[in-house]
């Protein structure tokens, strides 16, 4: 433990040179500025900013990705509370309240609860990050490749089935994802799969490609595909983001338990931040002595969910770091990012990389100070980005992700990806299908694939194997529950309504 | 007949699963047809993807039987705007060949003209008809874009037919 906060201090060390300070003030910076954007959540922040990244030294390149990070959430809740635009399921509670806080004149309390609130929930997270990450790095050592099969298919039940409105849907959207990540050559024996002798195609799809062309691409495709145009108005800030007393008294236990329902639900995978922002929500307002407040702009609704959105978002980043397990489209740009750097997060990044994680943690921290200074005084320049006409917003939007999606190889084979993957973001949006579940599938595939491979090496042929161990067993039980609980949840429901 | 008793909503969807179904059965066509390499490892490479074909042709069915029961999806409403109105293929349209033409043009008149092309394209279907003033727009976006990226971080754009204007100046 103690060598772990020796490392921290180290960490700190390498952010605070005045290059490394620079790179965390500039993801800061850009982080905001993009996911300020309508339209723009933080997956897709970080996905089209990762060019930007590719010329930098691997530090300063993560230290900046964590600015981003955080920056990329807070712009998106300045956006749900203007615009009344979540942009991502995480922030559609936020609108919900905020928005109403700032019809009402309130604007300013509402930013600044969501500001402040994002701070405490980041920086409490990211403490708990600090001494959870190299724990469950360390435990994860004992794991078997059964058991990293056994918690991926967690992560895929999860992730496909509590998304969305539909079970079935999500579970789609993760069988598309499957499909994408099969593209390519078998990576043991080199059997082409899905190729059509495309050359192209043999080194499997781009990650970044399919995140930022369904984000980006099917986004624009299924506004235009709408009838009429509506363009949402941009709430005025009137006076100075900030609280009074009251506020802050009304604000700071909604922040704690915002946190602390927020980050464990980020570490195990329970399908991204709609969950805990829900949650929060529903805790607030039955905690609350304004329940009357609640739909007409209950500052307790913004300041819980924002929290647990923040505090949910670095729980991801636990599994993401400690095993190598990404569950929520943020946190797998995230990894995306490390790989473009030819670092694989997992168990043995702590003992093989231990200066860039701690940089990478220590940055969290400073990327998080830097926001709460940076954004409550430049909230009129973000207000006026909100301003930016839409046809020249999307405009915008496509020629970036079409530049994202060129500059990572130079070659137009990937545009062509990005095109289709766009179109199949329009369908999946027109048709109710989350996103989510396809990112995990095309990344969590391939990964899936090859500890089911190892299992059966090891076992020489025995699928035995696959359940063997306390392990796997538990987490399948826990599989089974997550299955089954709602159907049951489900019978006794419609049961009870029959009576 | 079933069909008839499907909104247009509905029937749309259907294809759509339909389509998941068909997915699952050509990946186990094209799984099936695989050329293996001397393998001596103990799973085929054939077995994960024909795993992969069953779920997705699985859970195509199920939605199959989802939309014909009328369980049709809520389109995405997060961004402002009627969920429910019906597509309009023109500026759909629009915007597909506005990205289709950025594929084409890149390599062969460079990043500039396919970017400009790109952008006042889709400000072209979000409704902007100021075609002059959208048009410079598009250019200098797309020469500061370019100049930014193939300069100040060195990543290489295709200059097409400005080889030699803008990377001397």
């Amino acid at each position: 433990m103690g060598s772990n906060f020796t490392l921290l201090l180290d960490g700190f060390q390498t952010v605070f040179t005045p290059t490394n300070l620079m790179f965390g003030l500039l993801g800061t910076f850009l982080g905001t500025l993009v996911g300020v954007l309508p339209g723009i959540g933080p997956a897709l922040a970080i996905g089209l900013l990762l060019p930007i990244t590719l010329t930098v030294n691997p530090t300063s390149a993560l230290i900046m990705f964590a600015a981003i990070f955080y920056g990329a959430m807070y712009g998106g809740s300045t956006t749900s509370i203007l615009l009344n635009t979540p942009g991502e399921s995480g922030s559609v509670i936020t609108a919900l309240e905020g928005n109403k806080m700032a019809k009402a004149g309130r604007a300013g309390a509402a930013l600044a609860t969501a500001a402040i609130g994002s701070f405490v929930a980041g920086t409490i997270a990211t403490i708990l990050l600090a001494f959870g990450a190299p724990l469950l790095a360390e435990f994860a050592l004992t794991i078997q490749p059964a058991g990293y099969l056994a918690l991926i298919i967690l992560a895929f039940a999860t992730v496909g089935t509590l998304l969305g409105t539909s079970r079935i849907r999500g579970l789609i959207a993760l069988s598309m994802g499957l499909v994408i990540g099969l593209i390519g050559a078998d990576l043991q024996s080199g059997a082409l799969r899905l190729t059509f002798g495309n050359l192209n195609a043999i080194d499997g799809i781009e990650t970044v490609t399919v995140i930022v062309a369904i984000f980006a691409l099917g986004e624009t495709l299924y506004l235009a595909s709408r009838h009429t145009l509506v363009k949402a108005s941009v709430l005025q800030v009137d006076g100075k983001a900030w609280m009074t007393r009251q506020d802050f008294k009304r604000s700071w236990k909604p922040w704690l338990r915002g946190t602390a329902i927020g980050f464990p639900l980020g570490v195990v995978p329970a399908g991204g931040s709609e969950v805990p922002t829900f949650l929060s929500y529903g805790v607030e307002k039955a905690l609350s002595k304004n329940k009357d407040e609640f739909g007409k702009g209950a500052i307790e609704g913004v300041a819980g969910p924002e929290a647990a959105n923040n505090a949910n978002a670095a729980g991801v980043l636990v599994p993401m770091l400690a095993l190598g397990l990404p569950t929520s489209a943020t946190a797998a740009v995230v990894l995306v990012a490390f790989q473009s750097f030819n670092i694989q997060p997992g168990p043995m990044l702590f003992q093989t990389n231990p200066e860039i994680v701690w940089s990478l943690i220590a940055s969290l921290f400073v990327g998080n100070f830097l926001l709460l200074v940076l954004n409550l005084p430049l909230i009129r320049f973000w207000v006026m980005l909100l301003k930016i006409p839409t046809h020249y917003l999307y405009a915008g939007i496509t020629t970036f992700a079409l530049l994202g999606a060129y500059a990572l190889n130079n070659s137009t084979f990937d545009l062509q990806v990005a095109l289709a993957v766009g179109v199949i973001g329009f369908l999946f949006r027109r048709f109710g299908v989350p996103i989510t579940p396809l990112i995990i599938g095309a990344i969590l595939g391939p990964l899936s694939e090859l500890y089911f491979k190892r299992s059966l090496q090891i076992s020489q042929g025995d699928w035995g194997i696959l359940i063997d161990g306390t392990f796997p067993k538990v987490i399948y039980g826990i599989l089974i529950l997550v299955i089954i609980g709602p159907l049951v949840w489900n019978f006794k429901k419609s049961f009870a309504i029959k009576k | 007949m079933i069909l008839n008793k499907l909104s247009k909503q509905g029937k749309g969807e259907l294809a759509f699963a339909s389509s998941f179904f068909l997915l699952g059965i050509f990946v186990a066509w094209d799984t099936s047809g695989m050329d293996i390499p001397q393998d001596n490892s103990i799973v085929s490479p054939q077995t994960f993807p024909y795993m992969v074909a069953a779920f997705a042709s699985l859970v195509g069915l199920g939605l199959i039987v989802d939309v014909l029961r009328g369980k049709n999806g809520v389109p995405d409403g997060t961004e402002p705007g009627d969920p429910y109105s019906p597509i309009n293929w023109k500026t759909m349209g629009i915007v597909a060949a506005a990205i289709g033409m950025h594929v084409i043009l890149l390599e062969t008149a460079g990043y500039v003209l396919a970017a400009t092309v790109c952008f006042w394209g889709v400000a072209y279907a979000f409704g902007s008809r100021r075609i002059l003033k959208d048009f410079l727009i598009s250019a200098v976006f797309a020469s500061i874009v370019y100049l930014a990226f193939s300069r100040g971080l060195n990543i290489n754009l295709p200059a097409g037919i400005f080889d030699g204007i803008l990377d001397n100046g």
